[in-house]
């Protein structure tokens, strides 16, 4: 009987659970413009930089799970817990200040994708807000959730447009396998954008809080995990076939920075002709609404963490004003400030994701710290040998956020 | 009252003290609250604010700065300071709680000039405010919930200094952000008195006659198992120790199988053992069935013998067999037996059984009758019980009778029960209604579908 359940619930898990969400939603507005970029500006010479931000998403997304699953408590609430009021309140803000941004960069899909058919990002930001509050507020998104679920996995279809795009398979080997790059602003730029958006902050609070949430136990540990690797690898799969697909396409063409949708739109064209902006306009908002929908959630989860009630969200807005605040704060603030006329949407998009490479150092610190703590994870608790190698992602991301801040002073 | 005695009378409160102390009221009793005490809220001192303070001898002169303040479990429904650990210099001291002259809102000052310092160590009855219990998960028994503690709240009482009170407001964690003074400044919001609360930070289980233990055991074990099931790890097997067994044991059936088996991996084979030995053995032997071979070995070993052998029998047995969802207990009376020694009998295993009746066997040991409780009520209490036994004579299936027809007995009858025997037509246990639902319940009412649902 035990046996026909765990099936069952492979089965679910694999289909949509937390760590496919997340990995899918790793994959909106944001992620796909500075994979992009990535592609377009520097060709295949930086795919090593998603490949090293895709083993640092899987060990730290695997990690997150471990940690919610052992200590049954959310990420804030154990930073609260263990470095008391200051740590707590500091990782907090970065986690909020992170998911801003990026809920910012959702907005930001969205307008994109109605520019390129010529609807003013007027009509289609303020929609989007009014269909995320309306589905949220109503407390019953899984089957809405589903359809954004399909629409983002419009994505995939890169995978399918980068072998129709005749890549230089060698170049994307040595791409992949030999570290180098220009020592320019720019590069490093993307390089911290790549691994800010990749293993973005809201991620790993999200998959943590999820295993808290839903109760599960180390039973389903093992499944939780596939899930986590399944949806972590999708990520970097995904953002390969980008990489290389701009490439073969943008980078070839001499479209070196892309300042505008229909230009990143272009790359798909190989697949999808004249039909390219329309696969790429409904994939952005898809993959926008899947996360502007779960971002201020998990927020707010987060939040609750901090006060130490996270469980009351099912409450109404009197129960649970933070909630409700905080959500309703970050929607308006963050879809406004896509309104803001003449804002350019594609540096926006990137420059989100550098905020969240910055904001995530003090959250990898923290658990880092947590997953050596044995009073906490009891026989969970990190080898001697993993933190050596979270360490190692903890500096590479300082290295990153360090060597930017060089080039910005440097001017 | 001077400028350093925090008043909660005066404090801004957003939810009046009175509320609280009210629906606390009827845990504990109004009179053994001490924070009820106008006298002890004028002189609490906020934790929080005190840690990093100053500490300084008779004289005045700093000896070093407060890193933690150490109290000792007991008896006590106010467990009293036993001592500070003060960092000196780069070193880490322990002080006797005994030297403590005075205790105000930014230093301590203490008795003598010359203190004698000791490294410390950590006994088991004591626990450290900062490291175990401030922002950690405590139990708000009145408001069956897991909060997060944001302040501790101390104050002198019965010739000690004690903590009286927790802060669980979100206000004063903010506070506890700034510096200086106004970090230190006790924002009464919310708070709790100690003996309502149930403070997770001792696993030694010596937390037993405090007020939170009274307030703990007048919870429905339905509740009870769901503050468990919000907890996990240390904190889980904290609040397991702090239970009577007998009320921990119900709790326990009302769990989700998997929670039971997670928390059962928290506890000692012994504490496990007592408690699987206090539950429904069918209950049981369902939740020792999916362990690891060597954890089930392990918690039977530490078992009475008798109730191993019992539970072993149980276990070997098919989900799918009358075998397997049967309760083996059960009220044993002999047909010459009076009717008041069976009722007797049924008073004596009141506490454990849900028996509504007794069942008569021969000197054989086989079944001849079940006879419900009503009929002894009525009958007389010198009459003998062959003179009850007759029809209807209960239902009676196999031991290996498959759940099919044990359903199928069920729907003939309409009765409550039905007694299992086996082959030498001996009663071995029986299967109650609540045991067929349980079988019959679909499994994916579990798994995925837990949770607040708060989270997609």
């Amino acid at each position: 009987m035990t046996t026909t359940r765990k099936i069952r619930l492979a089965a679910l898990l694999s289909v949509m659970g937390p760590g496919i969400i997340a990995g899918l939603s790793d994959d909106d507005p944001a992620g796909i413009t500075t994979y992009s970029q990535l592609g377009a500006k520097f060709g295949y010479q930086m795919l090593w930089v998603l490949v090293l931000s895709t083993i640092a998403l899987v060990i730290f997304q695997d990690l997150g799970a471990r940690i919610g699953v052992v200590t049954r408590q959310g990420l804030i609430g154990l930073v609260r817990q263990k470095y008391g009021a200051r740590s707590g309140t500091l990782s907090a803000s970065a986690l909020i200040i992170a998911n801003f941004g990026t809920l910012t960069a959702e907005f930001a899909g969205i307008a994109v994708a109605g520019e390129l058919f010529g609807i003013s990002r007027f009509i289609t930001v303020p929609a989007g807000a009014l269909v995320v509050s309306f589905l949220v507020l109503r407390g019953s998104f899984a089957n809405v959730e589903k359809v954004f679920f399909a629409l983002s996995a419009i994505f995939i279809s890169y995978i399918v447009a980068g072998f129709m795009a005749h890549p230089d398979w060698g170049q994307a080997v040595r791409g992949v396998f030999v570290p180098s790059m220009p020592f320019t602003h720019d590069a490093i730029y993307l390089a911290t954008a790549t691994l800010g958006t990749t293993l973005a902050p809201w991620g790993l609070a999200f998959i943590q809080s999820y295993a808290v949430d839903k109760r599960l136990t180390r039973d389903d540990l093992k499944l939780l995990r596939i899930d986590v690797w399944t949806g972590s690898l999708l990520t970097g799969i995904i953002g390969f076939f980008v990489v290389i697909t701009c490439a073969a396409t943008l980078n070839k063409q001499g479209i070196t920075d892309i300042t505008d949708a229909s230009q990143a739109a272009q790359a798909l064209e190989p697949l999808a002709g004249t039909l390219a902006k329309a696969l790429f306009a409904i994939g952005l908002v898809g993959a926008a609404l899947l996360a502007a929908s779960i971002l201020p959630l998990s927020t707010a989860y987060s939040v609750g963490d901090l006060t130490g009630q996270p469980a009351a969200l099912d409450d109404g807005p009197k129960e649970a004003p933070l909630f409700y605040a905080t959500f309703g704060v970050m929607t308006v603030l963050a879809s406004g400030l896509i309104l803001i006329p003449g804002l350019p949407l594609i540096k926006v998009l990137v420059f989100t994701q550098i905020l969240n490479a910055i904001l995530l150092l003090p959250l990898l610190l923290f658990m880092f710290g947590i997953s050596k703590d044995e009073r906490l994870m009891g026989e969970f608790a990190s080898s001697s040998r993993m933190r050596i190698v979270y360490g190692a992602i903890i500096a590479l991301v300082a290295t990153c956020v360090l060597a930017l801040l060089w080039f910005s002073l440097k001017g | 009252m001077s400028a350093d005695t925090i008043s909660l009378m005066k404090a801004p409160t957003k939810k009046p003290i009175a509320r609280v102390v009210n629906t606390v009221e009827r845990a504990v009793g109004r009179r053994d609250l001490v924070l009820a005490r106008k006298g002890i809220r004028d002189s609490v001192v906020s934790l929080a604010g005190l840690l990093g303070c100053p500490v300084t001898n008779e004289d005045g002169r700093e000896i070093g700065r407060l890193v933690d303040v150490v109290v000792k479990h007991g008896q006590d429904a106010y467990p009293p300071v036993s001592g500070l650990i003060v960092k000196v210099g780069l070193r880490r001291s322990f002080i006797d709680g005994a030297r403590i002259a005075k205790l105000e809102r930014h230093q301590i000052q203490l008795s003598s000039t010359t203190i004698n310092l000791t490294d410390y160590k950590r006994r088991s009855d004591e626990s450290l405010l900062d490291a175990d219990v401030l922002d950690h998960q405590i139990v708000d028994v009145n408001g069956l919930r897991v909060v997060r503690s944001s302040d501790l709240y101390l104050a002198p009482l019965d010739k000690e200094i004690r903590v009286v009170g927790v802060d669980i407001s979100f206000v004063t964690f903010l506070r506890r952000i700034f510096p200086g003074a106004l970090g230190r400044r006790a924002t009464p919001q919310h708070v709790l008195d100690w003996a309502t609360v149930a403070s997770l930070a001792d696993t030694s289980g010596v937390v037993r006659t405090s007020g939170s233990k009274t307030a703990l055991s007048q919870l429905r074990p339905a509740d009870l198992a769901d503050l468990i099931e919000d907890l996990a790890g240390r904190e889980q097997s904290a609040l397991i120790e702090m239970l009577d067994p007998e009320l921990a044991a119900d709790a326990l059936e009302e769990m989700e199988d998997e929670e039971l088996q997670g928390l059962l991996r928290g506890l000692s084979e012994g504490r496990a053992a007592e408690l699987l030995s206090r539950m429904e053995p069918d209950e049981s032997a369902e939740v020792l069935r999916d362990l690891s071979d060597e954890h089930r070995e392990d918690i039977l070993k530490a078992m009475d013998v008798k109730m191993a052998k019992q539970l072993r029998q149980l276990i070997a047995f098919d989900e799918t067999l009358a075998g397997g969802i049967m309760t083996t207990h059960m009220v044993f009376a002999q047909e010459n037996d009076t009717v008041a020694q069976a009722l007797a009998r049924l008073v004596e295993h009141r506490d454990r059984d849900i028996s509504d009746g007794v069942v008569i066997v021969d000197s054989k040991g086989k079944l001849i009758d079940h006879i419900q409780i009503i009929e002894l009520v009525a009958a007389k209490s010198t009459a003998l019980l062959n003179t009850l036994i007759g029809p209807p004579y209960p239902t009676s299936v196999q031991i290996d009778s498959p759940l099919e027809e044990v359903i199928e007995e069920f729907s003939n009858n309409r009765g409550a029960s039905i007694v299992v025997i086996d082959e030498k037509g001996k009663p071995v246990g029986r299967i109650l209604a609540d045991d067929l639902v349980d079988a019959l319940k679909p499994e994916e009412q579990q798994g995925l579908s837990k949770g607040t649902g708060a989270l997609s």
